[in-house]
């Protein structure tokens, strides 16, 4: 367009320079250059306010202890009591109170019914629990149980994956030039090896279980519960002859580990990882269907921390990877900076909430930039929200407002009763007994306090505005918050839709034309 | 998809940006009219962006919340305010 078209165009008087002298349109285009500038500069303020956020605050009155705090022997957890036969014997009011006071029955073993569990029939006409989920179920599950994963798993340290062996450690020591290059490396190799978050603590005696228990059950004990069909049997006299004839032929021994005298070194810094779970698979919990995706992180926490443990060898150090045993995964994945402690027990990571698995690798390796608490509002949100607390199928979850030092919850005055409760921290307390007593009555791993978690969202913007807005939303709303996430459609359990919804989920995905699932999943510590 | 959704977000705020523009070179209102027209502009296009997430994360009912609770308290307060305070009889 020429300037003399401008002008039969505008009606407008054109300088000789060609620039216009319409004050309409200079008015105009100023207005929209200001407005709009203005407009973009506060949104984009807003954003750096909110990445700042979601870096979280540095947290400085983690933890809380009482004076009388000392570290959790690992025989006093759930999964090493129910896991092992010499713990049913040595303590056998610990069923029988369970049994009188929780389920009215005093003969109730938890023992004796682990060898049943994942192995009951499916029922077509509900869903959540028909052949196609029972299958998924034990597909997530096939890893774990092919290898010796499924101990682990149960918190038996020193097994395939999660080995003490150190004869990979490179004679030579590779040397870092910083201590900011050697945790960039560290979390580079955990991302590759499908860690969504990666954070270095400095080990901590406080997190490790003192001393380290081992049940005894071995690979070849379990393969011989397979074979001789034990998983079928349902009547409880004959399940208890049946393990009484395991024990005769396998003689298993438990035993109790020293860090000082058994493992292998004196470990320095524990790196812990976060394998994320399935979120359209997540939400149909309580089901047999999210045991697929609960399976499979399993399988996925081994992996990672085997590698990562094997990086660290390769670099000269000692290393040794770590599922559920060796220490406290929440409270290292908190030193480590990945997030705080929430109601339900779990660690909720800003961007996943609690649905992660976290694995560790034990190292003396300590040339890196060690990670610290953060706060980003989550326990403060906790206190109002209790959204776990209300899905939990079992009543697990302690509903007091205020995080304490001690459980609290129904039973808890009995004598005894707490014997799984890591007290003297100021944390959200669980009773771990009913959780697991759920598992094994509904043959799944439930789930529901991680679907109904207002933290846990798909990785999209809105979303992480609402957490980086957390910290700033005074808690008197924390309330409204929380009942806006169901009334929005997010956090329902127990709900056929969404095991309809996850089997729809494969739909389009013979190509991914934007890999944004891919990309969009991995984040800074 | 987002990515497209964002592009489109841009291209409404860019048109939005030039609306105004043009309109307060045309009307004269009070400061307290434009705030309450701006406001309702973004509320608009905060809803818009809401709503258009939540159909491409699968949770529909998330987007047609996000659309009443956003998008229409938007639009009525941008309505209010033109029919309140715009000059009657005023040609765009």
């Amino acid at each position: 367009m020429t300037n003399s078209k401008i002008v039969a165009d505008d009606n407008a008087n054109v300088h000789s320079e060609g620039l216009l002298d319409n004050p309409e349109r200079r008015k105009l285009f100023k207005r929209a250059a200001i407005g709009g500038g203005v407009v973009l500069a506060s949104g984009l303020g807003a954003f750096g306010v909110g990445r700042a956020s979601i870096e979280g605050k540095i947290d400085k009155s983690w933890p809380d202890l009482a004076d009388d705090f000392k570290p959790f022997p690992q025989r006093d957890t759930m999964w090493s009591y129910a896991g092992s036969p010499h713990l049913m014997m040595r303590h056998p009011e610990r069923n029988e109170q369970f049994g009188r006071l929780v389920k009215n029955d005093s003969r109730y073993n938890f023992q004796l019914q682990v060898p049943r569990y994942e192995h009951k029939g499916w029922d077509n006409s509900r869903p959540g629990f028909t052949q196609l989920d029972t299958a998924l179920q034990h597909a997530g599950w096939c890893p774990p149980h092919k290898w010796d994963l499924r101990l682990g798993a149960m918190g038996i340290p020193d097994t395939q994956w999660f080995s003490w062996d150190q004869s990979g450690v490179d004679h030579e020591q590779y040397q870092f030039g910083t201590k900011l290059e050697a945790s960039n490396a560290i979390r580079s190799a955990a991302r590759l090896f499908g860690a969504v978050r990666c954070g270095i603590a400095k080990r901590d005696k406080r997190w490790d279980y003192d001393p380290i228990y081992n049940a005894g059950a071995t690979v070849e004990m379990m393969e011989g519960a397979e074979r001789m069909g034990v998983s079928k049997i349902t009547d409880p006299q004959e399940m208890a002859k049946a393990m009484q004839g395991m024990m005769e032929h396998f003689k298993p021994e438990d035993r109790e580990l020293s860090w000082e005298k058994d493992f292998p070194f004196e470990p320095k810094t524990v790196i812990v990882m976060a394998v994320p779970m399935d979120y359209d698979n997540m939400a149909t919990a309580p089901s047999r269907t999210c045991a697929g995706t609960v399976g499979d992180g399993y399988t996925k926490m081994a992996t990672l921390a085997s590698q990562m443990a094997q990086f660290i060898q390769g670099l000269g150090y000692h290393a040794v990877a770590s599922g559920n045993d060796l220490g406290n995964s929440v409270a290292y994945g908190i030193a480590a900076g990945l997030g705080e402690g929430a109601r339900n027990a779990q660690l909720i990571v800003p961007g996943y909430g609690p649905r992660i698995r976290l694995c560790k690798v034990y190292t003396d390796f300590d040339f890196v930039e060690h990670d610290k608490a953060r706060s980003w509002g989550i326990t403060e949100f906790c206190k109002t929200c209790k959204k776990c607390a209300d899905a939990c199928p079992s009543k697990a979850l302690d509903t007091r407002e205020d995080t304490n030092y001690t459980f609290g919850g129904e039973h808890a005055e009995q004598p005894g009763y707490t014997w799984n409760n890591h007290e003297g921290i100021k944390k959200f307390h669980s009773d771990s007994k009913r959780c697991f007593d759920y598992w094994l009555e509904s043959d799944t791993d439930c789930g529901a306090c991680i679907a109904s978690c207002t933290f846990n969202e798909p990785d999209y913007w809105h979303h992480w505005m609402i957490v980086a807005a957390n910290p700033f939303v005074p808690s008197a709303l924390h309330g409204a918050m929380s009942e806006m996430h169901p009334a929005f459609g997010y956090g329902s359990t127990e709900n056929p839709a969404k095991v309809a919804k996850f089997w729809n989920t494969g739909e389009g995905m013979r190509v991914n034309p934007t890999n944004r699932n891919v990309f969009g999943a991995v984040g800074r510590s | 998809m987002e990515l497209l959704e964002f592009f489109i977000m841009g291209i409404l705020f860019t048109l939005g940006v030039q609306a105004f523009a043009y309109l307060s070179i045309k009307v004269k209102m009070p400061w307290y009219a434009w705030a309450g027209l701006i406001t309702g502009g973004l509320t608009l296009l905060f809803g818009i962006g809401w709503a258009g997430s939540s159909f491409i994360e699968n949770v529909p009912q998330s987007g047609s919340l996000g659309l009443t609770v956003f998008c229409l308290p938007g639009l009525l307060l941008m309505a209010f305010i033109i029919r309140k305070y715009l000059p009657k009889g005023t040609r765009l």
